[in-house]
């Protein structure tokens, strides 16, 4: 029988399965009926999501009340192997359904008005955002690897029609092209590593294997290759170097794609993939050194790119890229919890700063250019303000979201990892501070350049959800420690293994605060001079305002040092970066794999005695080889 | 005359039809080497029947069936080989390439 | 003697005499009767055998015939893909082909030697059945009337055919000269009694059974006629090729290692294995650098026979389900992406794949029905090559060919770039000439079927892989 459903407990969590289901059928609909709908269908993809958030809310509140569950269906037998569709409600899957249905909703929102006037299939575009929400919410409420592999691969697929959405465009077609194929490098990690589980535990069920896991049904070495090969796949979806070289090409897609997939939901694919497979990865000690690493490194070095960067959407792909690395880092660390709220955190603030980016855009005439930005504040003052907020966020200011969530990342890596670590990422910190800096001065504020003397402010469609998300950027930080009665705080509620209530390890906030408010203090040292609320940071910070004013006097000889050492480094990392990781490494294994295709072809002769030939060496060679062998088989 | 014999007399055959089948120019001799090799079989085969270690009618009959295989197939050949040199004048295997790489 | 039993085949072989014979008092103008009444027939005989073969394992002439589930499976399966393919070709016959009764005809005797090569217990059988299904596939190739591809194809299948036919006889002379016996139970007990390491003459019988079978399904080193012999036969013809031919040799492939050579199984596993993964990279990467989309679909099927070949290697029930599975599922998306060729060609006389610039402009049914076909030839989810590809993969790595699952998947990342490429092209490369393309209303239905047919096998596999479990158990219990 096909249909078998097995519910584990009767609560109305099970109804979470309609959200991606309502999205699917959007798409289905806009697809075939879409040029008989008014807006070709467009209104049709907004209902579906808007009902997936409140399934959320709903599946929320039943979560809250009578807990969650494993809920599947069968779908075909294999040998004793059955496979099912599946779901798993539990604290991770409904963040992360919350967290997709909302950016999803105020994305679309948003491109109601921004894409009104591009070129391109409005119907198709909105298709397509459906289809990514209905893949994305399946991948992350998918309870056995083999869906959620077919989620992973189909949300892939939407980030490449998206990105290469004007696809007549050379740069936009060829940034699809690369962003699918380095995923897909990672997607081959993924698939035997998921393949490599099932060969040894007969199942892909998740939870099942966790089972069979801890009592040690899995040999440690195959345990670690698995874990290690999820984790390639982890780092082609997420940029993790060295399969990072995608994403920052990946801004060639319209700004609100890059605000959900680049920023908040498929980029986060990775590390929700590590979250979730979690229980395997702690058994591994390797593979946590590993992931640790590989964020750590990322981390540092697309941070220091990021301060070099001229494209506003490149600088913030960038610091995507960097905050994704910060997220692994934590997982690496056995900071569970810290991870998981970064990534809450950092979604909505980096979502607002790319729909900001794209209002920015919107607004000036299509200016990317951050020289040639300034004082937009004075002409568009909701977007200022919006954008402001998120950079705040991200560079850590408290007490915004970005602050408590950094704050716990640098509690967990030095707990987990120790002193170096520590340093490296605090290193890490200051650098985003610094560049969110430098966005905020050169962009936001500033002088208005004369050729920005028309920037208007967006449609109401555009800023609803810039102030939306950033009320979030304001207020999730309070989520973390427990204020409210009866809510112990995000620790307590999402955790692995332990609950672990709001760390307040006063050294590390005292050295996270100096760091992002020295950030921010560097960058207006160097980034502007006549800054007009310097006031109000003077007032609230006189004793190290005093520190960075001499500094200031010695303006020339600091911009000097920091050209020399810190912008040079950056300098290096992006040749690095474009010639060895993207040009021979990835490009050059693509090439080759052609090159030899292309001399094969020419074995085939045309002639029916080459043929004859091959064919009797081949029976020649086949039996010499049979015979020589046979002794030793 | 043992069946020794008779198999190395069959693999000789069989190898010279090879031979004839990589190395001929016109396809009527490569269809002619093919003759050669499936007769080479049905030496094989008669040499196995006699002299095996049951003497059976088994290969005789496998042969019989071969020769009448071989027979049609040489027809069918030499019918397509006749389109074949309908359409080029001439029937030149080494000249036969336009589909290549 | 139950000659019921053996209904099906002599009903099929009346009703492709009927055609023949029927064609010869038909005006030019009714040769639509044909078609047709060779997809009656078909259904027909469909009908007849699942009602008397149903759940029998017994045999006809001593030995000579199998009947149990697995011959009667790929017998269904056969009749099927006739019914496909004869409705595939109605009007490219139409249109480009001469003497449409014999087209028929001798496409109805083909699948009627498919039949029987399924269902043969012993090599002479299979060999005849074999060389029945070769003539009749040596005549369907070089069916075609214009320019020098056709007689080109047809003799370069006929040449090399005939001398990998002659290969198998010899292969066939061996075993049967060593072995004492041409039914497979026996050859069963005589290799059992034999022993290893095998005895170098029955060795030289076994390579030579395996290069003969090989080039039959396009095995690497044997492959090199099937790019030219696709690409100049007429297409109805090539999808028939890819999908029947292979289907019925690697049934009775399946037949032969399991119950003929299965003692040997640890001698022989090693040399499949390597075919196996030669076969799939060549096929693959060779097909990156075609521009002709039969030709680029021929060295397609090549790669994918190594996933096949791998199945085998595996040998074991699972595996055995699997590579059944993937012919079914293979062939049905096959026969759809050649069917998008052939509409293609009928309506502009095209065949390049740069001629398929802006398809999705001119004809988006078609181009979506071409898209879902190279997505599942990719092995995308809820197409049929998903399902598929994965059961087999699993199979294998059951077997313990680990890495060559593993190439076979990273083979698999390769081939999704061919098919990428014909994608781009079509939706978005613009086209020369944007005229809407000319498609019948009937080969649109029969893009339906095939497209309905690729879609259920991906998403609600349950009832055919009961099928071929049934069918499995019959030779490997």
């Amino acid at each position: 029988m096909l249909f078998q459903i097995e519910t584990v407990t009767n609560s109305g969590v099970q109804w979470a399965w309609l959200a991606p289901t309502l999205s699917a059928s959007a798409f289905c609909a806009i697809v075939v009926l879409g040029r008989f709908l008014p807006k070709q269908g467009a209104f049709l993809s907004l209902l579906a999501i808007m009902a997936g958030f409140g399934v959320f809310w709903y599946v929320l509140s039943e979560f809250l009340s009578s807990g969650g569950g494993i809920f599947s269906v069968d779908w075909f037998t294999v040998g004793e192997s059955t496979f099912s569709w599946g779901i798993i409600v539990d604290e991770l899957s409904v963040v992360m359904l919350g967290l997709v249905t909302f950016v999803a909703l105020m994305v679309q929102m948003y491109s109601l008005g921004y894409m009104k006037n591009q070129e391109g299939s409005f119907g198709w575009y909105f298709a397509v955002h459906s289809l990514f929400a209905a893949a994305m919410l399946t991948l992350v409420l998918a309870d056995n690897f083999l869906l959620m592999y077919i989620a992973w691969e189909l949300v892939g697929a939407c980030s490449y029609l998206l990105i290469g959405f004007w696809y007549h465009r050379r740069s936009a077609a060829e940034a699809a092209k690369k962003a699918f194929i380095t995923t897909r490098i990672g997607d081959v990690g993924l698939l035997i590593g998921i393949l490599l589980l099932f060969n040894e535990t007969g199942t892909f069920d998740i939870t099942t294997i966790f089972h069979i896991a801890e009592q040690g049904g899995i040999g440690s070495g195959t345990l670690t290759a698995a874990v290690l090969l999820i984790f390639l796949g982890a780092m082609g979806k997420s940029a993790q170097f060295p399969l990072h070289v995608w994403l920052p090409d990946a801004m060639e897609g319209p700004t609100p794609v890059s605000a959900l997939i680049h920023a908040a939901t498929m980029v986060v694919a990775g590390v929700f993939l590590v979250a979730r497979v979690f229980p395997l990865f702690v058994m591994s000690d390797t593979a946590m050194l590993v992931v640790a690493l590989i964020g750590l490194i990322t981390a540092l070095i697309t941070a220091a790119m990021a301060l070099v960067m001229t494209d506003l959407k490149r600088v913030l792909a960038y610091s995507t890229i960097s905050h994704l690395g910060f997220m692994m880092l934590a997982l690496g660390s056995f900071g569970f919890t810290a991870a998981i709220f970064h990534l809450v955190a950092h979604a909505f603030a980096k979502a607002l700063l790319f729909l900001g980016a794209g209002s920015i855009a919107h607004g000036t005439g299509d200016k990317r250019d951050i020289r040639e930005m300034g004082g937009l504040w004075k002409r568009m003052p909701v977007t200022s303000i919006t954008f402001g907020i998120g950079l705040l966020a991200l560079g850590g200011i408290p007490p915004l979201s970005g602050f408590f969530s950094k704050d716990e990342i640098l509690v967990a890596v030095l707990d987990g990892r120790g002193p170096l670590f520590f340093v490296l990422t605090l290193v890490a910190a200051l650098m985003s501070a610094l560049y969110m800096a430098r966005l905020l001065f050169l962009v936001v504020l500033g002088n208005l350049k004369t050729e920005n003397e028309h920037a208007h402010e967006s449609p109401w469609v555009m800023t609803v959800p810039l102030i939306a998300l950033a009320v979030l950027a304001l207020g999730a930080g309070l989520l973390a420690p427990g204020l409210i009665p009866g809510y112990d705080g995000f620790g307590n509620w999402l955790f692995f293994e332990e609950p672990e209530a709001y760390h307040i390890n006063f050294l590390v906030m005292v050295i996270s605060v100096v760091l992002s408010i020295g950030g921010f203090a560097i960058g207006w040292a160097l980034y502007s001079r006549k800054l007009l609320s310097a006031d109000r940071i003077r007032e609230r910070f006189s004793g190290l305002h005093r520190v960075l004013v001499n500094k200031y006097y010695l303006d020339d000889l600091y911009q000097w040092v920091i050209n020399r050492v810190v912008l040079a480094f950056a300098r290096f990392m992006a040749l690095f970066d474009r010639i060895v990781v993207n040009d021979v490494g990835v490009n050059g294994t693509g090439r080759s794999v052609f090159l030899s295709a292309w001399r094969l072809r020419y074995l085939e002769t045309g002639k029916v005695y080459n043929y004859a030939l091959v064919m009797v060496v081949g029976v020649v060679a086949v039996a010499l080889i049979w015979w020589l062998a046979l002794p030793y088989a | 005359m043992s069946l020794i014999h008779f198999q190395v007399l069959s693999a000789a055959l069989f190898s010279i039809g090879v031979y004839g089948v990589l190395a001929r120019r016109s396809a009527v001799m490569v269809l002619l080497a093919l003759e050669l090799m499936l007769n080479a079989v049905n030496v094989n085969l008669i040499a196995f029947a006699a002299y095996g270690e049951q003497v059976q009618a088994t290969g005789q009959v496998i042969a019989i069936f071969v020769i009448t295989v071989a027979a049609a197939e040489v027809g069918l050949a030499m019918a397509i080989i006749l389109r074949l040199f309908r359409d080029r004048a001439s029937v030149d295997v080494d000249e036969v390439d336009l589909m290549k790489w | 003697m139950n000659y019921l039993l053996f209904a099906p085949e002599f009903t099929l072989t009346a009703v492709a005499f009927a055609v023949l014979g029927v064609d010869l008092f038909l005006p030019r103008d009714k040769k639509g009767y044909l078609p047709a009444l060779s997809v009656v027939g078909l259904i027909g005989v469909f009908v007849l055998s699942l009602r008397y073969l149903w759940g029998r394992d017994t045999d006809l002439y001593d030995g000579l015939f199998l009947i149990d589930n697995f011959s009667l499976f790929f017998k269904a399966f056969f009749l099927v893909l006739g019914v496909m393919v004869v409705l595939s070709s109605v009007d490219y016959v139409k249109k480009h082909l001469s003497r449409p009764g014999e087209y028929y005809g001798i496409l109805i005797f083909s699948i009627l030697a498919m039949m029987l090569m399924a269902a043969s217990g012993e090599l002479l059988t299979a060999y005849i059945s074999l060389e029945l299904l070769s003539f009749s596939l040596y005549v369907l190739v070089s069916y075609g009337r214009h320019g020098l591809k056709p007689s080109e194809a047809g003799v370069k299948y006929i040449l090399l055919g005939a001398f990998a036919s002659a290969l198998l006889l010899y292969g066939i002379s061996q075993v049967y000269g060593m072995l004492g016996t041409t039914r497979f139970d026996e050859i069963h007990a005589a290799l059992l009694l034999e022993g290893t390491p095998l005895n170098p003459a029955v060795l030289v019988g076994l390579v030579l059974i395996i290069a003969g079978l090989g080039f039959k399904v396009a095995v690497v080193p044997f492959h090199m006629w099937a790019p030219d012999v696709y690409e100049g036969a007429p297409t109805p013809v090539t999808a028939y090729l890819a999908v029947g031919s292979k289907a019925a040799a690697f049934a009775l492939i399946l037949r032969l290692f399991s119950q003929a050579f299965m003692p040997a199984f640890d001698d022989w596993q090693i040399i499949l294995v390597i075919l196996a993964a030669l076969t799939m990279t060549v096929g693959n990467l060779v097909a990156m650098a075609q521009q002709n989309i039969k030709r680029m679909l021929a060295y397609s099927s090549i790669g994918q026979v190594g996933y096949l070949l791998m199945g085998v290697a595996a040998l074991s029930p699972l595996a055995s389900n699997g590579v059944i599975l993937h012919l079914v599922g293979y062939g049905g998306t096959n026969l759809l992406a050649f069917m998008c060729v052939i509409v293609f060609y009928n309506a502009t006389n095209k065949e390049e794949i740069a001629d398929f610039a802006g398809l999705a402009d001119r004809s988006p049914f078609v181009a979506m029905a071409m898209s879902a076909a190279l997505l599942s030839l990719a092995g995308l989810p809820f197409f049929a090559g998903f399902t598929t590809k994965f059961y087999l993969f699993t199979a294998a790595a059951d077997g313990g060919l680990l890495w060559l699952v593993g190439l076979a998947i990273t083979n698999s990342l390769i081939s999704l770039y061919y098919y990428m490429m014909v994608m781009k092209q079509m939706y978005m490369v613009p086209a020369d000439d944007n005229t809407p393309l000319n498609v019948s209303m009937f080969s649109c239905g029969v893009l339906g079927m095939l497209l309905a047919g690729v879609i259920i096998i991906g998403v609600y596999p349950g009832p055919l892989v009961n099928a071929i479990q049934a069918a499995t158990k019959a030779i490997l219990p």
